[in-house]
This record gives structure tokens, C-alpha cells and sequence, in this order.
């Protein structure tokens, strides 16, 4: 039981369609993980599984030892499994800081007294500081994914998950969000898994990298011997030139 | 905790002292009347905005609460004959428990099942009470309550010492970090999870402290009007009391409170033109709401006093 997360076969039907067939992978502690794969591929919906946004068709997950399949979001949260989401979702009509704090008053922060304390911290600490009285609807959008890991930090989570954080960032902002969650791997222990369908960002970034198509698990290993991969050239990076010349 | 600005407090203050004045001056028994039923809106009216204005769920059977705490005091009064003091903690037990059992099996799922689950609720206890006419009395209701006070200006500073104890609690708590949550609910509850809120166990709490002060009110009623009956639990309770919360600007609770004086003086005002007060009524509501879709009064008061913040 030394893995942080176990996911034994998970399947995930909409009516005809399966968006997840039979994924398996696990994480240790300390693991800097990424999920490649197209849109479509069925990550967001493998995030959502495992965050409890959504219920399996099949399969297991377990978390710290723990079985999670049936347990309400907010309870994945406070058993330490935090997200993020692709379209930023903040509290619209807050500021900054009050965008934090509803996060820094869930049952797994409760060691935290100080909660605006540890709200502004936590704004400083992915690069936010000083500017908690800012309305949130003005943020642009890399301030905005930076707003959504203060929250999911706040939280205290052994296991972050990022869904898509450079999409739609310039290449300035990749690499200082980049920056940034390295920093946080690195520094506040944390294991990571995060989704992207752009290769170059991902691969600078993550230690290994679990590749999906059509909602299968295609490889696993580290980004050098994914690339070389032939069914994820063949899958992947074929489609991903295809979607490039089209767009 | 967000800070109070102290001309929130003096202003508060002026229009308690205001309110508090007017009948003592006057000295008219019937202005007596109409400010005891208007300081009672008062309280039912902030104590929707409490839930449903911070948490967004609207709530469309207030009405429930108002008429469950109204009725126990007239049970009280009828059945047993007990102190009509007991009347006002047992109603907000009352309420409350209809709190739970409506909010707790709906407040849990999405979609307008609690408004319409409240609303039915609110509908299926007027029918009870007709249909169990033996003890409820059927239309006319309970009568011969005691009165909880012999003077009636007495009685309606007490009724407007609770509404000011309630004004103050509900402000206080909404400006607390539980009413951020609520606000946050409001917002996107599917971030508040992510967050790792217990959204449910927070809209259920609310109500139950939304459903108490309006048992609270429901009892104060009864005693009031020394009688219940069944259009305690009518659906235009329930509207008008939401139109006052409207008209107040919502999530405000102070807001909320005075324009429910406001409207029920003008209710009375209007008595002079007979036929043509619903209209001029309406009129005036919709005129409001047109214009002002932040409401009246929160945003103007917000608005006077803005360089004194």
C-alpha cells in the first residue's frame, strides 16, 4: 500500500459512447505525473472520476488505502485530493482573498486558525500577493489559474490535480505557471498529475506520463520513451499535426 | 469577518429610535397596529434573505415556517392552555423541524426542487388545516389567544426589539466566514466542493436558522392577532414576503427589513383608495423592480452614505 493512488479498471459509459475503458495506473508519493492525450481522449472525465465529480460505470480507486469510487467531492477534497478545473470556475462577486478563504474553511484545513492569514499566504505563494481586495472578475485568465491552485492548496492535498493549466496562456505565462508548479512539487511535497494536450510544455515538465486515446491507456513511462512510443506517434501525434494544420 | 461601517450602526440606530417614537408620540392605537404587523414582515422578510438571498436557492414557501409557528402558539393556546410565553421557543422548535424535514432530503440536489418543495409543503399544511377541522378549526382558525402583553405599545416594542435582535444576528453571521460560504454557494457550488465544503450540510443549516426566526415571527403574529388561521400558510405570504426582500436589495437583511416596513405602510396607506390599492400597489412594485434590479433600499443607502465609509 505505498501508493498514494490505485485506479484498477476504471470504465466510464455515456449511453453507446465509452469515454473510459479499463484504466489502471498508480502513483507513488513525491510523483510528478501528466496525462497526455488529444481532446476527447478522455482525461477530464478520468479527472472527474477520480475527484468524485462523476461515478464509475466500473472499477476502483483508492486513495491513501481508501476506497473513494462513491464518496461526494468534497470529501475526495478532505481525504487530500485536490483539482483544478480547465474553465476556471472562481466566485464570481468575491475578491481574491475571499476566494481563498472559503477554501482555507473545509474540515482538512481546520489546523490552519488564521484563516485569512493563510489565504494571503497562500495568494503570495503562487504569485498573487498583495492584491486580495481585487475584484475577480478582472483577472486575466494566467491569474486566474493561479487563483484556482491557491484554492485547491489550501486545502492541504497530498495529491494535486491540474486539468489543462496552459490552456489558452501565452508562452510567457506557461513558463512562469510552469515555474510555479514546479516550485510546488518540489517544495511543498506534493505529488502532481496533471492533463495536457500540448507536448512541448508537458514533457519539459513531468517525470512520467501516462498517454491516453479514445479513453484507453495507451503507454506509460517517461516523456523520453513516450515520444518514441509508436502507438503514441501513430495515435497522438499524428492526430495533434491533423488538429494543428486544420485550426 | 467583514467590518461593520459605523454608519451602518448610526443609521440603524436613527431608524430604530424613529420606529421606536412614532406610536409613543402619536399615541394612536390603530399606528400601534399596523407598525407591531409591519416590524413582524420585517422579521420574516430578513430571515428569507438569510437563506435564499445568501445562498441563491430560492425559498417559496416561507410561508411554512410563518404559518408553523403561528399555529403551534395557537395549539399551545387552545389544546393546552399553557403560558403563552412557552409559544415563542416551542415555534422556533416547530419551525425548525420543518426546516429539516423539507430542506434535508431536497436542499441536497440541484434544480429547483427545494422552491417547489417548499411551496407544495407550505400548500399541503393550509390544506391540513382544513381538512383536520376538528382541531385547527378549519377557515376560521384558532381563536382566543392569549396576548403575551396587555398594552399593545408595549407589545410592539417587543416585537421590534426581535426584530432588531434578529436584524443584528443575521447580519453578523452573513458578514461571518459561514456567510461567506453561503455566498459562495451562490456562486458555483461545484467549486465549493472542489474546495471541500459540505454544501448540503451548509444550505441545511441555513435554513434551519432562516425557518427559526420566522417561527419566531409566526408565533409573534399569532399573538398579535390574538388568532390563526389558514392563509398563514397562503402563497402570498410567501411572494410578498420574497417581493420585500426584492425591494430591499437582496443578500442585504437590513434591507430586507425595512423595506418590509415600508411596503406594509404602504399597504395601509393605500386603504383610501379601495378598489384601485392593488393596483397602485402593484404598480409601484413593478416600477421599483424595473428601475432598480438591485432593489431600493440597500443600494441607496449605500449610495447616500458612500464618503462616509
Amino acid at each position: 500500500m505505498s501508493d498514494l493512488l490505485e485506479v484498477n479498471g476504471v470504465t466510464k459509459r455515456f449511453g453507446g459512447l465509452t469515454a473510459v475503458k479499463n484504466a489502471s495506473f498508480t502513483l507513488k508519493k513525491g510523483d510528478f505525473t501528466g496525462i497526455l492525450g488529444p481532446n476527447g481522449a478522455g482525461k477530464t472525465t478520468l479527472f472527474n472520476i477520480l475527484t468524485g465529480f462523476m461515478p464509475p460505470t466500473s472499477g476502483t480507486i483508492h486513495f491513501n488505502g481508501e476506497l473513494v469510487r462513491e464518496l461526494a467531492p468534497y470529501k475526495v477534497v478532505n481525504r487530500g485530493m485536490a483539482r483544478t478545473f480547465q474553465l476556471t470556475r472562481p466566485f464570481i462577486g468575491m475578491n481574491l482573498l475571499e476566494n481563498v478563504l472559503v477554501a482555507c474553511m473545509s474540515p482538512r484545513a481546520k489546523e490552519d486558525k488564521d484563516k485569512e492569514e493563510r489565504a494571503r499566504h497562500l495568494l503570495a505563494q503562487v504569485g498573487l500577493g498583495g492584491r486580495d481586495k481585487e475584484p475577480v472578475e478582472t483577472l486575466p485568465y494566467g491569474d486566474l489559474r493561479r487563483l484556482e491552485i491557491a484554492r485547491a492548496l489550501a486545502t492541504r492535498p497530498d495529491l494535486l490535480l491540474l486539468d489543462e493549466p496552459f490552456a489558452g496562456l501565452g508562452s510567457s505565462e506557461i513558463e512562469q505557471l510552469a515555474q510555479l508548479i514546479r516550485r510546488l512539487h518540489r517544495e511543498e511535497n506534493l505529488t502532481i498529475l496533471l492533463i495536457e494536450h500540448k507536448l512541448r510544455e508537458f514533457m519539459a515538465l513531468v517525470s512520467r506520463v501516462i498517454a491516453m486515446n479514445f479513453g484507453e491507456i495507451i503507454a506509460v513511462g517517461p516523456p523520453e520513451e513516450i515520444v518514441k512510443n509508436e502507438k503514441v506517434i501513430e495515435a497522438y501525434i499524428g492526430k495533434t499535426e491533423d488538429a494543428h494544420a486544420s485550426a | 469577518m467583514k467590518r461593520i461601517a459605523p454608519i451602518d450602526i448610526i443609521g440603524g440606530i436613527i431608524v430604530v429610535a424613529i420606529l421606536a417614537a412614532i406610536p409613543a408620540v402619536t399615541g394612536s392605537n390603530y399606528l400601534t397596529g399596523v407598525l407591531t404587523v409591519c416590524v413582524i414582515y420585517g422579521i420574516w422578510a430578513s430571515s428569507w434573505d438569510f437563506m435564499s438571498g445568501l445562498t441563491g436557492r430560492e425559498n417559496f414557501g416561507h410561508s411554512l415556517f410563518i404559518g408553523a409557528g403561528a399555529y403551534t402558539a395557537g395549539f399551545l393556546s387552545s389544546l393546552w392552555a399553557a403560558n403563552p410565553w412557552y409559544s415563542l421557543p416551542l415555534a422556533v422548535v416547530v419551525a425548525v423541524a420543518f426546516a429539516v424535514l423539507v430542506g434535508f432530503p431536497t436542499l441536497r440536489l440541484r434544480g429547483p426542487y427545494f422552491a417547489l418543495a417548499m411551496l407544495s409543503t407550505s400548500a399541503i399544511l393550509q390544506r391540513l388545516c382544513l381538512i383536520f377541522w376538528e382541531y385547527t378549526g378549519g377557515e376560521e382558525g384558532i381563536y382566543g389567544l392569549d396576548p403575551l402583553m396587555k398594552s399593545p405599545l408595549y407589545y410592539y416594542w417587543f416585537a421590534l426589539g426581535i426584530l432588531v435582535i434578529t436584524v443584528i444576528v443575521l447580519t453578523l453571521l452573513a458578514r461571518s466566514h459561514w456567510g461567506l460560504l453561503l455566498r459562495a454557494i451562490r456562486g458555483d457550488e461545484a467549486t465549493c466542493q472542489a474546495a471541500g465544503i459540505n454544501v448540503t450540510f451548509y444550505k441545511i443549516v441555513s435554513l434551519m436558522i432562516s425557518a427559526a426566526f420566522a417561527g419566531l415571527g409566526g408565533a409573534l403574529y399569532a399573538h398579535y392577532q390574538l388568532q390563526v388561521s389558514p392563509p398563514l400558510f397562503s402563497v402570498i405570504v410567501s411572494i410578498t414576503v420574497i417581493i420585500m426582500v426584492y425591494v430591499g436589495g437582496i443578500g442585504s437583511i437590513y434591507g430586507a427589513a425595512v423595506a418590509a416596513i415600508l411596503l406594509t405602510l404602504l399597504t395601509e396607506m393605500l386603504r383610501g383608495f379601495g378598489e384601485y390599492r392593488l393596483w397602485i400597489y402593484t404598480l409601484t412594485l413593478m416600477l421599483i423592480l424595473f428601475f432598480l434590479p438591485n432593489g431600493l433600499i440597500a443600494p441607496l443607502w449605500r449610495r447616500m452614505t458612500e464618503r462616509l465609509r
